[in-house]
C-alpha cells in the first residue's frame, strides 16, 4: 500500500515537473510548480518529516508561488510574445547545453545518493530508538536549546534584509 | 563573540542615530562603534572559549582574523566621509548599520565552530552585500551589479547549503571537529560519494564567495557596478571572512580526505592566477583592474589555504592584512580624484586616464597610490612583498613546485598593470586640480601608507603576533 502511495507522488513530482520544463506558456508553468511542490511535500510526510513538509506548504506554496504569480502579473506588459489566445509565453534559449548541465548534475546526484546508507546514518544518530510520530516538537526543543544561538542570530539576517528591502524600495522624494 | 553581540547592538543604535537630525553625528560614531569592538575582540586573546552548545569558538586564531577584517572595516569607515553632504540621496545611518551587520556575519564566519553557523554567518554578509552594492539607485549600473551578484550570490549559497546538508548525511554532524573525526576514519575505510560530493560542492559555495576562477565571472562587472567605497569594503572583508573559513574548512574538518581536494585546488589555483592576471592587463578602467587584481590575490591565498599545516595561518593573516590596506588606500585615491573629475563630466569616469598629472598638484595622493600599488605588486619595502614572500616560501617548503612557479610569474605580470596607474600619475600629461581633503581622510590615507611601509620594512612587528 505504502509502496503505491509512494509511485503516485513519484509519478506526479516527474510528470509536473517535466510540464514545467516543456510548458511554453508561463502560468501553466507556474501551476505545475505547484503540484510539485505539494507532491514533494506529500514524500516529506511519508518520511516522517512532516514539520519540513509544512515549511515546504507555507514557504513554496503559500510565498513564492505566489510571488512568482504576482511577478508574472505585474511585469506582463508592453513588447511580451503572445499567442492569439493572449497568453504568455517563453521562448528557451541553450537547449544543448542546459539538457547537457542537468544530466550531468541528475548523474551525480544519482550516483551519490544510490551508494549513502541512510539507514545506517539514522541508526547512528539516533540509535535503534523508534522516532516519535511528530518532528514538530523535538525540532522546537532543538531550536530553543542546543540550536538557539543560530535561531537568535537569524534575527540580524532578517534584520539586514528588512533595511535593505526598505531602503531599496522607498521613492525619491525629488527625482519623481 | 562579545564583539558579535556588541556588533549587533551598535548596528541597531546606529539606525536610532539616524534618527537625529545631524549627519556629522553618524561617522565618529560608527568608528568609535568599530573601536570598541576591536577593543572586545582583542580581549578574548590567549583564552580558548567554546560558545553556546560549540556553536562559536573563539582562540588566537579567530581574533587575529577577526581584528585583521575590524581593521579594515574602520578604515573603510573613515574614508567614507559621512558619504558626503548630498541628504536626499544617501543614508549614511543605515550603510553604517549594514555595514556593522556584515562584520557581525564576517566574524562568525571567523569563530564558526558548527558548519550553520557558518552558514548563518555568510548569509549575513552576503545579503548585506547585496544591499550595498545596489545602494546608489540613481545609478543603472549599481542596479545592475546589485541583481546580479543577488543572483550568483544566491545561486553559490544553494550549491553551499547542499553540500553541508550531503556532510550531515554521511558524517551526521554539523560540529567541525565532529566531522573531522568522522572524515579520518571514512577516509581509511569506504566512505561514502555523499562525503566527497559534500566536501567539494561547500569548497564552491566559498570559492564563489572569495572570487576565485571559475567561479570568479561575477567579480567585475559588481566591483565596478557598486560604489567605490563598497568595493573597497566588499574586497577586503569578504574576502579575508571566506579565506579564514575556507582555511579553517581545509585545514581542519576536510583534512581527512586530503588527497581527493588537493589536485583540485591545485588546478583552480592556477587558473585563478592566469585568469586574474592576463585579464587585468587588458582593463581600461582602474576600478575593472582592482577587481581582476582581487582575483589574482584571491589565487595567491588559495596557495596557502591549501596546506593543511597550521603555521600557514600566519601568512594568509599577514597577505590578507597587507592586500586589505593597500586596496583601501588605493580605493580612497580613486574616490576623491573621481569626484573632482565628476562635477565636469556626465558620467562617472574610473580610467586610469583620470590619474594623468595627479602629481603635480597632489603629491601626497600620487605618492598614497604609488605605495599602495607598489604593495599590491609586491614590492620590496612594501607590506605586499612580504605577504607574497611568506606564501611563496610557504609553498616552496610544501614541495609544490608547478603552482608556485605559475605564481610568481603571474606577479611578475601584476607589475605590468600596477605600474600603469603610477605612469599615469607621474608621468602622463593631465590637469588634475589640486584636492582639498579632509582631515580624517588624509589622517586615514597616511596610516595606511605608513602601515604599508612598516610592515614592508619591520614584518615581524606582525607577523609574530600572528
Amino acid at each position: 500500500m505504502i509502496n503505491f502511495i509512494f509511485l503516485f507522488f513519484f509519478l506526479l513530482i516527474a510528470i509536473s515537473a517535466i510540464v514545467v520544463l516543456w510548458s511554453r506558456n508561463v502560468l501553466y508553468s507556474a501551476f505545475s510548480l505547484l503540484v510539485t511542490f505539494l507532491g514533494i511535500s506529500a514524500l516529506y510526510v511519508m518520511a516522517g518529516a512532516d514539520f519540513v513538509a509544512v515549511t515546504q506548504i507555507l514557504i513554496y506554496v503559500g510565498g513564492i508561488l505566489v510571488l512568482l504569480i504576482f511577478g508574472v502579473m505585474l511585469t506582463n506588459k508592453g513588447d511580451r510574445k503572445t499567442d492569439d489566445k493572449n497568453d504568455i509565453l517563453t521562448e528557451s534559449r541553450n537547449r544543448f547545453w542546459g539538457i547537457l548541465v542537468a544530466m550531468g548534475l541528475f548523474t551525480l546526484l544519482f550516483y551519490t545518493f544510490s551508494g549513502a546508507d541512510f539507514a545506517g546514518i539514522h541508526r547512528q544518530n539516533f540509535g535503534d530508538n523508534e522516532q516519535s510520530l511528530s518532528s514538530v516538537k523535538g525540532v522546537g526543543v532543538q531550536l530553543m536549546t542546543e540550536f538557539v544561538l543560530p535561531f537568535e542570530i537569524t534575527g540580524i539576517l532578517l534584520m539586514v534584509a528588512l533595511i535593505g528591502s526598505a531602503y531599496l524600495a522607498s521613492s525619491r522624494k525629488s527625482d519623481d | 563573540m562579545n564583539s558579535i553581540i556588541a556588533l549587533s547592538l551598535f548596528g541597531i543604535a546606529n539606525l536610532f542615530l539616524g534618527f537625529l537630525n545631524n549627519r556629522k553625528i553618524l561617522l565618529p560614531a560608527t568608528l568609535a562603534f568599530v573601536l570598541v569592538a576591536l577593543g572586545l575582540n582583542l580581549a578574548d586573546w590567549n583564552q580558548e572559549y567554546l560558545w553556546f552548545n560549540n556553536m562559536l569558538r573563539t582562540n588566537n586564531l579567530s581574533v587575529n582574523f577577526a581584528s585583521v577584517i575590524l581593521v579594515a572595516t574602520f578604515l573603510v569607515v573613515a574614508v567614507s566621509r559621512g558619504f558626503g553632504d548630498d541628504e536626499e540621496h544617501t543614508h549614511p545611518a543605515e550603510y553604517y548599520a549594514i555595514m556593522l551587520f556584515s562584520v557581525v556575519g564576517a566574524i562568525m564566519m571567523v569563530t564558526f565552530e558548527n558548519l550553520i553557523m557558518l552558514f548563518v554567518g555568510l548569509e549575513i554578509l552576503s545579503v548585506s552585500m547585496y544591499i550595498l552594492t545596489g545602494t546608489d539607485k540613481r545609478n543603472l549600473r549599481s542596479n545592475e551589479a546589485a541583481l546580479k551578484y543577488f543572483l550568483m550570490g544566491a545561486f553559490a549559497t544553494g550549491i553551499l547549503l547542499f553540500g553541508i546538508a550531503l556532510i550531515y548525511g554521511a558524517t551526521g554532524s554539523f560540529n567541525i571537529h565532529g566531522i573531522e573525526a568522522l572524515v579520518l576514519t571514512a577516509a581509511g575505510g569506504s566512505a561514502p560519494a555523499l562525503l566527497y560530493i559534500g566536501i567539494v560542492m561547500v569548497i564552491i559555495g566559498l570559492l564563489f564567495k572569495v572570487s576565485a576562477a571559475p567561479f570568479h565571472f561575477w567579480t567585475p562587472d559588481v566591483y565596478e557596478g557598486a560604489p567605490a567605497i563598497f568595493t573597497a569594503f566588499m574586497s577586503t572583508v569578504v574576502k579575508t571572512a571566506g579565506f579564514a573559513a575556507l582555511f579553517r574548512l581545509l585545514g581542519g574538518a576536510f583534512t581527512g580526505v586530503y588527497g581527493t581536494w588537493i589536485y583540485i585546488l591545485y588546478f583552480l589555483t592556477m587558473l585563478t592566477l592566469i585568469i586574474g592576471n592576463i585579464t587585468a592587463v587588458y582593463q581600461q578602467s582602474f576600478k575593472r583592474m582592482l577587481a581582476y587584481s582581487s582575483i589574482s590575490h584571491a589565487g595567491y591565498l588559495m596557495l596557502t589555504a591549501t596546506a593543511k599545516v597550521a603555521h600557514t595561518q600566519s601568512s594568509i593573516l599577514f597577505y590578507s592584512l597587507a592586500y586589505s590596506v593597500a586596496t583601501i588606500s588605493a580605493f580612497a585615491v580613486l574616490m576623491v580624484v573621481a569626484e573632482t573629475k565628476e562635477s565636469n563630466a556626465e558620467k562617472t569616469n574610473e580610467n586610469f586616464d583620470i590619474f594623468n598629472g595627479l602629481a603635480k598638484n597632489n603629491p601626497l595622493l600620487a605618492f598614497v597610490l604609488t605605495v599602495s600599488m607598489l604593495s599590491l605588486a609586491g614590492i620590496p619595502l612594501t607590506a605586499g612583498f612580504w605577504g607574497k614572500f611568506f606564501i611563496f616560501s610557504d609553498a616552496f617548503q610544501r614541495g609544490i613546485v608547478v603552482p608556485l612557479v605559475v605564481a610568481v610569474l603571474m606577479s611578475a605580470v601584476g607589475i605590468y598593470y600596477y605600474f600603469k596607474a603610477i605612469i599615469s600619475a607621474y608621468f602622463k600629461e593631465g590637469d588634475v586640480p589640486a584636492i582639498e581633503l579632509k582631515p580624517i581622510y588624509k589622517i586615514t590615507l597616511i596610516v595606511t601608507t605608513l602601515l604599508t611601509i612598516v610592515l614592508g620594512i619591520a614584518p615581524d612587528l606582525v607577523k609574530s603576533i600572528f
